[in-house]
C-alpha cells in the first residue's frame, strides 16, 4: 500500500500531468496550423470547390457570399476569441460542425468513418503484432530451421514491396482472377448495417482482402524486429547460464529471452493503436473501404479546420494514452523497469 | 507438415469459402443489365445523406443529384445538343423574354411536370426558391440573386417575372446549366423547414425522372430509379421520350486501376476519366468499349482551357516580350506527347478549341493568325504555325503506333489547330529587348540575378497536367531557364493561385472556361474587367488570377454586356474576335489545350453513349448536361 501511495505521488500524477499537457499542447497546435497556414479560409475554400467543380459564381457575388460564409461558420472574431470559443465547447463534447461538409456535426461525420477504421485496423494491429512477435521470437532463437529460412525470407520479400502494389495484386487475384472476394466496400450493396448474420457475414467477406493486405505488411515487420531483438538477447551470458543450468529451451524463450524483448514490441504496439486513429488512405483508396484516412485528407484539403480538429484530437488522445498504459505496464513486463526506487 | 496440419488448413480453406460463397452478387433484386453503373468522380460522399445543394456542404455533385433529380430551367449543350440545339428548354416552357432595358426578365414555365413526389411543379416552386436564396447569401446561389434581383414574382401558375436591380442580359445564366446552375427547389417541402441551410434536403425529391431507392451510408454509391411516372418528370414532358435505364448506380471508385479492373469486367459502365494509358488500355482490349473518338485521340474536349498562368503584378511576368519569348520556347509537339500520349487539343488562342468554338472563332481567326507579326527591334516575325496538327498527327504515329487520319480537316477535328512556331532564337532576341542577358548558356533577370521559375502544378488528381507542366520545364531549362515542377494538391495550387504571391511562379491550371455550345465569351470573361481587379495577397475575384489589366478588354466586356445573347450572335463572336486579338497580342496566359477528358465507356450492357459521330452530349458524367445521355441509352439485352 505504501508503495503503490508513493507509486501515485512520485510517478503516476506526474505522468498523467504530463499527458495532459502532451494532449493540450497537440490541440492548440492543430488548432492554430490551419488558421495560419495562408490562404487556407474556409469560405474561400468552399467558393473555389464550387469553382473548381465548374458551378457559376459571377464576380459581384463572391465576396458578399465569402462574408456571409465567414459568419455562417463562426469565423468572424479574432484568433484569441475562436481559441477559448473553441476550448469552451471541446469541453462540453462538441467538435462544431464540418465547414466542407456544412451543417453536419464533426462528430458525426468521425462516428460514420471510425468503427471501420478501428475494427479493420485494431483487429489486423492485435493479429499482425501477435503472430509476427510469435514468429520473430522462435525464429531468433532457434536461427535455423527450414521454416525459419522460410518465413525470414517472405517477410524481407515482402517488406519492400509498395503497399499499393500488395494490394492492387491481392485485389487483381482474388477479386478479378478467382472472384473469391468483392472488388471494394465495406458491406454488400444493398445491406441494412444490422447484427444480423447476412450482416457480420458480408462485413467478413468484404473486410478479408484489406484486412490480409494489412496483415501481411505488418506480420513482416514485426517479425523481422522481434527476431533481431532476440538474436541479440540470445547471446548475452544470462541465457548461456540458463542454458547450463539445463533449463528447458521452452521456458528460457518463454520466460527469459521473449519476455526481456517485449517493452520494445509493446510499446510499438501502443504506438501503432494509438495511430489507427490516422487511419490507411491508401487501403480505403483501393478497396473502397471507409474510414478515417478519406476523411483527414479531405478534411486537409479543404481547410476544414473542425474536423482537422476533430479526426487529430482522437490521434492525439490515443496515443498519448496508449503511451501512458504502455509505460504503466511495462514493470509488470520486464522488472529491472522501475519508476519508483526501492 | 504433419497430416493435423494439413486437415487444419483445409478446414480454414473451406471456412474462408464457405463465408465468401462462389458467385459474386452485384446488387440484390436488380438485373444487371438492368442498371446502368457510373463513376461518381468526387469517390466517397462524406456526408451522403445531404442533398441540399442549394444550401451547400454537399460532397459531391455527381452522385446522381445534379445529373437525374433536381432540374434547371435551360441547359446549353458543350456539343451538338439532345435534338441538334445547344439551347435546351427543360423547366421552362421557352428562352428567357429581356424588356428593353434588361431590367426585366420573363419565364414562361412548362406545364404538367411533377416533383417526383406528386406535387405539381409551378412559379411558386420558382418564386419560393429566388426568394429563399435572397435572404440567404450565405447559399450557394444567394448573394448572386440578392446582387441582382429586386424583386420575383408569380403573374399566374406558369410565369415568373424578375425585376433587376440593375441592367442585366445574362440574368438568365444563373439558371442555365453548362457543368450546372441553380436548380429550382420543391417549394412544398422547403416551406415546412426552418432553416434552409441545415436541411439536408434527404430524401431528394426533384422534377427530374428519376428517384433515389436507396444509398451507401459510407457514402460510395446512389442507387437512383426510374419514376413509375416518368412521362411526368423534366425530361418526360419536354422530349416525351422514356430514358433507357431502369436503375442508375452512381459509385465512387479512386484507384485508376481499379477502374480499368471494373470495366473490363463489365462491373462499371462509364468511367469518368482516366490518364491515357489506361483509356488506350481499354480500348485495344475490351472489344465493347466506346470512346469520344473511335481510336486516336479518344479523349471528349471539355471547353475549359489549361494554360500557364502567369501573376502580371510578379517582375517579371509583367513583360509582354517576356511573355512571348516563354511561348516561342515551348515546342508543343513534345509538350502533346509527354502529357497526353498525343491526344490533346491544342489551342493557339485564348478560347477552348471545342464544341462549336473552331466555327464561331478558329476559322474567323486562323487567316489573321497567319499574319500576325511580332516585332523585335527592326526583326517581324510570324510565329503561327498551322501544320502543328500535322506534326502531332506524324509523331503518335511514329512514337505510339497509333492509327491517324490522313485528311488534314479531319486531323485538325481531332487535335485542334495550329499553335505557336517552336522559335528559341527570336524568344532569345525578344528577351534581350527587355534587358535579359545569357551568361553561360543561362538567363539572367536584367537585375542579374539567375532567373528561376517554378511551374506549380496539380498532382495525383490529374497526371496529365503534370507531366505537361514537366515536358514545359524541360524545354525551358534546354532553353537556359532555370525551371523545376512543384505538384501539389489541386485545393493547394488554386488556393495559391488565387493568391498569386509566390515568387518565380507559374501555374498550371485554367481560368477560360466557355460554354461550349453557345458563343458568348461573358461567362468567363466578365471576371476580368478591372472593375473586379484585385492586387496580390487579395483573393482574385472568380477568373483572373493572372491580374491582368487592359482597356481593351474592359471596353469588349462593356460591349458583351449590351449584346442580345439570343440574337446578338455575330456580334458576340466579332467582339470574342477582338478578344482573342487582344490575348494574342498580349498574351497575358499562354493557352496550351483543351481539358480532354478520357470518359470510357462499356459496350456490353448498354448503347447509345454520345461520341464524336453522335455528340448529342456531353458524356463527362459529373456534368449536368449528362441528364440528356438516358434518353438514348438502351439495353444491349445482355445478361
Amino acid at each position: 500500500m505504501k508503495n503503490f501511495v508513493r507509486f501515485l505521488s512520485k510517478y503516476f500524477i506526474t505522468r498523467l500531468l504530463i499527458s495532459l499537457l502532451v494532449i493540450f499542447i497537440g490541440v492548440s497546435i492543430v488548432f492554430l496550423i490551419p488558421r495560419l497556414v495562408p490562404g487556407a479560409n474556409p469560405a474561400e475554400m468552399a467558393i473555389r470547390r464550387l469553382q473548381m467543380s465548374g458551378a457559376y459564381l459571377p464576380a459581384e457575388s463572391m465576396e458578399k457570399m465569402k462574408q456571409a460564409l465567414l459568419k455562417l461558420y463562426g469565423l468572424e472574431g479574432s484568433l484569441l476569441s475562436q481559441y477559448i470559443t473553441f476550448w469552451r465547447e471541446l469541453l462540453k463534447g462538441n467538435l462544431g460542425p464540418s465547414f466542407a461538409s456544412f451543417p453536419t456535426p464533426v462528430i458525426t461525420l468521425i462516428s460514420r468513418s471510425l468503427p471501420w477504421t478501428v475494427g479493420l485496423l485494431a483487429l489486423t494491429a492485435i493479429l499482425s503484432w501477435g503472430v509476427g512477435t510469435i514468429l520473430g521470437g522462435i525464429a531468433g532463437y532457434k536461427n535455423r530451421g527450414v521454416w525459419v529460412r522460410v518465413v525470414e525470407i517472405v517477410s524481407n520479400a515482402v517488406r519492400p514491396v509498395p503497399y499499393y502494389i500488395l494490394a492492387l495484386l491481392l485485389l487483381i487475384l482474388f477479386a478479378y482472377v478467382l472472384h473469391w472476394f468483392p472488388t471494394g466496400g465495406a458491406y454488400r450493396i444493398g445491406l441494412t448495417p444490422t447484427l444480423s448474420w447476412n450482416f457480420v457475414k458480408s462485413v467478413v467477406k468484404y473486410g478479408f482482402l484489406p484486412a490480409l493486405s494489412l496483415i501481411i505488411v505488418g506480420i513482416g515487420a514485426w517479425f523481422l524486429n522481434m527476431r533481431n531483438l532476440v538474436s541479440n538477447i540470445t547471446g548475452e551470458y544470462f541465457v548461456s547460464f540458463a542454458r547450463q543450468m539445463g533449463l528447458k529451451d521452452s521456458i528460457i524463450l518463454k520466460s527469459y529471452v521473449m519476455r526481456l524483448a517485449m517493452p520494445a514490441q509493446l510499446t510499438g504496439l501502443g504506438l501503432q493503436l494509438g495511430f489507427i486513429f490516422n487511419g490507411t488512405i491508401i487501403t480505403e483508396i483501393v478497396f473502397n473501404y471507409p474510414g478515417l484516412g478519406t476523411l483527414i485528407y479531405t478534411a486537409i484539403m479543404q481547410s476544414d479546420y473542425n474536423l482537422v480538429m476533430g479526426t487529430t484530437l482522437f490521434s492525439i488522445v490515443a496515443v498519448a494514452l496508449a503511451t501512458l498504459i504502455v509505460d504503466l505496464l511495462l514493470p509488470f513486463i520486464d522488472p529491472r523497469i522501475q519508476y519508483v526506487p526501492s | 507438415m504433419s497430416l493435423g496440419h494439413v486437415k487444419r488448413f483445409v478446414l480454414v480453406v473451406l471456412l474462408i469459402a464457405g463465408i465468401t460463397g462462389l458467385a459474386q452478387e452485384i446488387l440484390p433484386g436488380v438485373t444487371r443489365s438492368e442498371v446502368i453503373i457510373i463513376e461518381d468522380p468526387s469517390g466517397r460522399s462524406l456526408n451522403p445523406t445531404r442533398f441540399n445543394l442549394w444550401g451547400g456542404g454537399v460532397s459531391s455533385w455527381s452522385t446522381g443529384i445534379q445529373q437525374l433529380c433536381l432540374g434547371a430551367l435551360w441547359y446549353i449543350d458543350p456539343d451538338a445538343g439532345i435534338e441538334g440545339d445547344t439551347w435546351i428548354n427543360l423547366l421552362a416552357a421557352d428562352a428567357p423574354i429581356y424588356n428593353n432595358d434588361n431590367t426585366e426578365m420573363t419565364v414562361k414555365l412548362r406545364k404538367g411536370i411533377y416533383w417526383s413526389d406528386g406535387v405539381p411543379f409551378t412559379a411558386d416552386d420558382l418564386v419560393f426558391t429566388v426568394e429563399t436564396l435572397k435572404n440567404h447569401p450565405e447559399m450557394t446561389w444567394g448573394a448572386y440573386m440578392q446582387v441582382n434581383v429586386k424583386e420575383v414574382k408569380k403573374v399566374d401558375d406558369y410565369t415568373v417575372v424578375f425585376k433587376l436591380v440593375k441592367p442585366n442580359g445574362r440574368f438568365h445564366t444563373i439558371f442555365t446549366v453548362r457543368w450546372s446552375a441553380c436548380y429550382v427547389m420543391p417549394k412544398h417541402i422547403f416551406e415546412k423547414v426552418e432553416d434552409p441551410v441545415a436541411f439536408d434536403f434527404y430524401p431528394p425529391i426533384g422534377t427530374g425522372p428519376y428517384v433515389l431507392k436507396s444509398y451507401d451510408p459510407n457514402g460510395y454509391w446512389f442507387l437512383w430509379e426510374l419514376r413509375k411516372d416518368w412521362e411526368r418528370s423534366d425530361l418526360g414532358v419536354a422530349f416525351g421520350k422514356k430514358p433507357g435505364p431502369k436503375f442508375v448506380l452512381y459509385k465512387g471508385v479512386a484507384s485508376p486501376e481499379k477502374k480499368v479492373m471494373d470495366q473490363m469486367a463489365h462491373e462499371l459502365d462509364i468511367i469518368h476519366d482516366l490518364p491515357p494509358e489506361g483509356a488506350i488500355t481499354l480500348s485495344q482490349n475490351n472489344p465493347y468499349c466506346v470512346t469520344w473518338f473511335n481510336g486516336w485521340p479518344w479523349a471528349h474536349p471539355d471547353p475549359t482551357l489549361p494554360s500557364l498562368i502567369m501573376n502580371h503584378e510578379q517582375f517579371p511576368y509583367n513583360l509582354k516580350e517576356m511573355r512571348w519569348a516563354l511561348t516561342l520556347a515551348i515546342d508543343i509537339v513534345q509538350v502533346v506527347l509527354q502529357s497526353y500520349n498525343g491526344c490533346a487539343t491544342i489551342s493557339p488562342i485564348h478560347v477552348p478549341p471545342t464544341g462549336k468554338g473552331p466555327e464561331w472563332y478558329f476559322d474567323k481567326i486562323e487567316p489573321w493568325l497567319k499574319e500576325f507579326t511580332i516585332k523585335v527591334g527592326s526583326e517581324t516575325f510570324k510565329p503561327y504555325d498551322p501544320n502543328i496538327p500535322s506534326k502531332i498527327a506524324d509523331a503518335v504515329k511514329y512514337a505510339y503506333g497509333y492509327k491517324v487520319p490522313e485528311d488534314f480537316d479531319q486531323i485538325k477535328k481531332m487535335v485542334g489547330y495550329g499553335w505557336w512556331k517552336y522559335a528559341p532564337d527570336l524568344a532569345e532576341k525578344l528577351l534581350k529587348s527587355v534587358g535579359f542577358k545569357k551568361e553561360k548558356g543561362k538567363w539572367l533577370l536584367p537585375d542579374g540575378k539567375p532567373w528561376k521559375i517554378s511551374i506549380l502544378c496539380e498532382a495525383s488528381t490529374r497526371s496529365v497536367m503534370t507531366r505537361a507542366a514537366a515536358a514545359v520545364a524541360e524545354q525551358w531549362r534546354k532553353f537556359g531557364i532555370d525551371a523545376q515542377i512543384e505538384a501539389v494538391e489541386a485545393s493547394m495550387l488554386w488556393n495559391r493561385m488565387n493568391y498569386g504571391e509566390d515568387k518565380d511562379t507559374i501555374y498550371w491550371a485554367w481560368c477560360i472556361e466557355t460554354w461550349g455550345g453557345h458563343p458568348d465569351l461573358f461567362w468567363f470573361l466578365e471576371s476580368w474587367h478591372s472593375d473586379y481587379y484585385r492586387p496580390t495577397g487579395q483573393t482574385v475575384v472568380a477568373k483572373n488570377p493572372m491580374r491582368y489589366k487592359s482597356e481593351k478588354i474592359d471596353k469588349i466586356i462593356e460591349a458583351l454586356r449590351g449584346t442580345d445573347f439570343f440574337k446578338g450572335t455575330e456580334e458576340m463572336i466579332n467582339l470574342g474576335l477582338e478578344y482573342v486579338k487582344t490575348c494574342v497580342e498580349d498574351m497575358p496566359i499562354i493557352p496550351m489545350f483543351s481539358y480532354n477528358v478520357f470518359t470510357v465507356c462499356d459496350g456490353y450492357y448498354w448503347t447509345g453513349y454520345p461520341t464524336s459521330n453522335d455528340p448529342y452530349t456531353n458524356p463527362v458524367p459529373n456534368w449536368g448536361n449528362t441528364r440528356f445521355m438516358f434518353l438514348k441509352l438502351q439495353p444491349t439485352g445482355r445478361k
